[in-house]
Formats: structure tokens, sequence, C-alpha cells
């Protein structure tokens, strides 16, 4: 039984319909172009890479309000669907989930760009079934 | 004063990528050279290890001379977790290394270079010469700071150039 859940991504799919039955959303992932390596003028800062706006759903915001504290940004956290991560990682080519949102630029919800703190994932027999953004609010707006 | 700072980060860039072509790090998906300036990248919660990351602090101009002259304080920051599979037992050693690097790179001779002009390079176009030169004074190294498992210490540097007419 367990084989069978673990082979066939039953924990994912889960997830996913549990993520969609709590109001479950798109937000954007922000993605930077790749840089060019031999192009000196971006490590300076005169070259800027274009971006690409990606969707990232099912979504949840795990609280509906953010977590604030005086003297710091706000911060939400985000729960997202592992299976639309599983095929960005392998749409885009990039080696792992990890890599992904450490590549990524922020996250666009409701108009808003929320920096990525931390993205971490929840398994069950070695396979992700939720990945956890700490997103953080723009400094602009530290209470 | 910019270009003094694009200079100064070119030569450091080269002369580390030269004595250890095997320190790179990876953005946005592209290996580079173990160096960057953190106010020339996107903004990220992320700290790279085992890589030099520079940030412009201090800044003094003196005007007493034909040209001003500007010194600049360029703040080397670097941390190292030791290698996983050693269990982190070594990230004395690799700091040690971070440091001989330093030193070799900035105690190197010459101490100073053409100023350069950037902001027309890129896409084969080389970059320019401007009229005076960029030089710097020894490093100065802070306490290494173990914070957890992370050793880190912070470098600065003293980097001096003229600022020419009309330059920015």
């Amino acid at each position: 039984m367990s084989d069978l859940v673990s082979a066939t991504g039953a924990a994912a799919r889960a997830t996913d319909v549990l993520l969609r039955a709590m109001g479950g959303r798109t937000v954007m992932l922000r993605m930077p172009a790749p840089a060019v390596p031999t192009d000196v003028t971006e490590q300076l800062g005169i070259a800027m890479p274009t971006f690409q706006d990606i969707p990232l759903g099912p979504v949840v915001y795990r609280k509906a309000r953010a977590t604030v504290a005086e003297g710091k940004a706000a911060k939400w956290e985000l729960l997202v669907s592992a299976t639309v991560v599983e095929s960005l990682v392998g749409s885009l080519t990039y080696a792992s989930a990890s890599v992904l949102f450490a590549a990524a630029y922020g996250v666009l919800s409701d108009d808003e760009l929320l920096e990525i703190e931390s993205a971490t994932q929840d398994q069950v027999f070695g396979q992700p079934y939720v990945y956890r953004l700490v997103l953080r609010a723009p400094l602009s707006q530290m209470t | 004063m910019q270009n003094a700072k694009d200079t100064f980060y070119v030569t450091l860039q080269s002369r580390l990528a030269a004595l250890n072509p095997a320190r790179t790090i990876v953005v946005r998906g592209v290996v580079r050279p173990g160096t960057l300036v953190e106010e020339n990248e996107l903004p990220s919660a992320w700290v790279p290890m085992d890589a030099f990351r520079l940030q412009w602090t201090g800044l003094q101009a003196n005007s007493a001379g034909p040209l001003p002259l500007l010194a600049m304080e360029c703040s080397i920051q670097y941390a190292t977790d030791g290698t996983s599979g050693n269990g982190g037992m070594d990230r004395g050693r690799l700091l040690a290394a971070m440091d001989a690097e330093l030193v070799s790179v900035l105690g190197a001779e010459p101490h100073t270079i053409p100023k350069m002009n950037y902001s027309a390079a890129g896409g084969g176009i080389a970059p320019t010469a401007m009229g005076t030169n960029v030089f710097w004074a020894d490093p100065v190294f802070s306490a290494a700071k173990a914070v957890g498992e992370r050793l880190e210490r912070t470098s600065t540097v003293l980097v001096f150039a003229y600022q020419e007419a009309g330059e920015l």
C-alpha cells in the first residue's frame, strides 16, 4: 500500500485537492532571465535582466493575516502545490525546487511583490507533497 | 566614483579567478567567479557561501588638490559552513584559504590600475580607459565570527581614486 501511495504521488494529489478546497488561488512567481556569463555589465548593475511571471497555483496562505512585528516587515506563509512546483522545475530545467526558489526574484500576489525568505517542503515516503514559502513584504511597507 | 568602484571590482574578480578558478558561485543559473557586489545584484535573503561579497560603505572626499581625491571603503564579507561531507569540521581551513586568497590578490603588485569606464561596455565593446588611476591600501581583517556552524569574516579595503571632470 505504501509503495502504491509513493509511486502514484497520491499525497501530492490529495494536497492539491485540499488546497483547492481551502480556496486555492494562483500567484505569480517572478523569475529573472538567466544571467549572461560573459557580460560584465550585469555584474556592475548596468545591464538589467528581464523578468518572466509564471503562474503558481493552487496556493493558499496559511493564515489570512500576516505575521507583523514592530520594526520588521510583515511576513506570510504560503503553501504551494508540489505538483506545480515539480512541473516548473522540469519545464524550466532547474536542478531542484530549492534552486528554483533561490533563483526567483519574488512572488507577485495581488499586485504586490513579496520576497521569498525561505522555502521548505513536507515529504511523505521521500516525495514532497507541499512546499512552504515564507514571504516578506517590501521594506517600504515596514511598520 | 562609480567607475572607480567598477574598476576595483573587475580587477579583484579577475585576480581572484586567476588565483583560484575553482571558487565559483551560481547566480541566476550561470556559473561565475566567486565574487559579487551586493548592490549590483537582485535583492535576496540568500547569502552565498564560500564567495566574496563586496559592499561599498564609507566615503570621504578631499578637495585640496586640483582633482577631488575620493577614499571609498570597500567591505568584503565572506563566510563558510565547511564541507558537508566533512561534517563542517574543515570550516576553519576553508576560511583560512579565503583569507589567504584575499591577502594574496590585494597585496599583489601593482596596487594601482588605470580607471576604466564600463558604462558603454558589453556586447563585445571594451571599456574605455580614463585619465587617472585607482589605487588601494592593504586590507584590514576583522575577527572571525562564528554564527552557529558558520564562520564569517569581513575585510575592509580603502580604495582611492581621483574624480575626473564630468565623471559621475
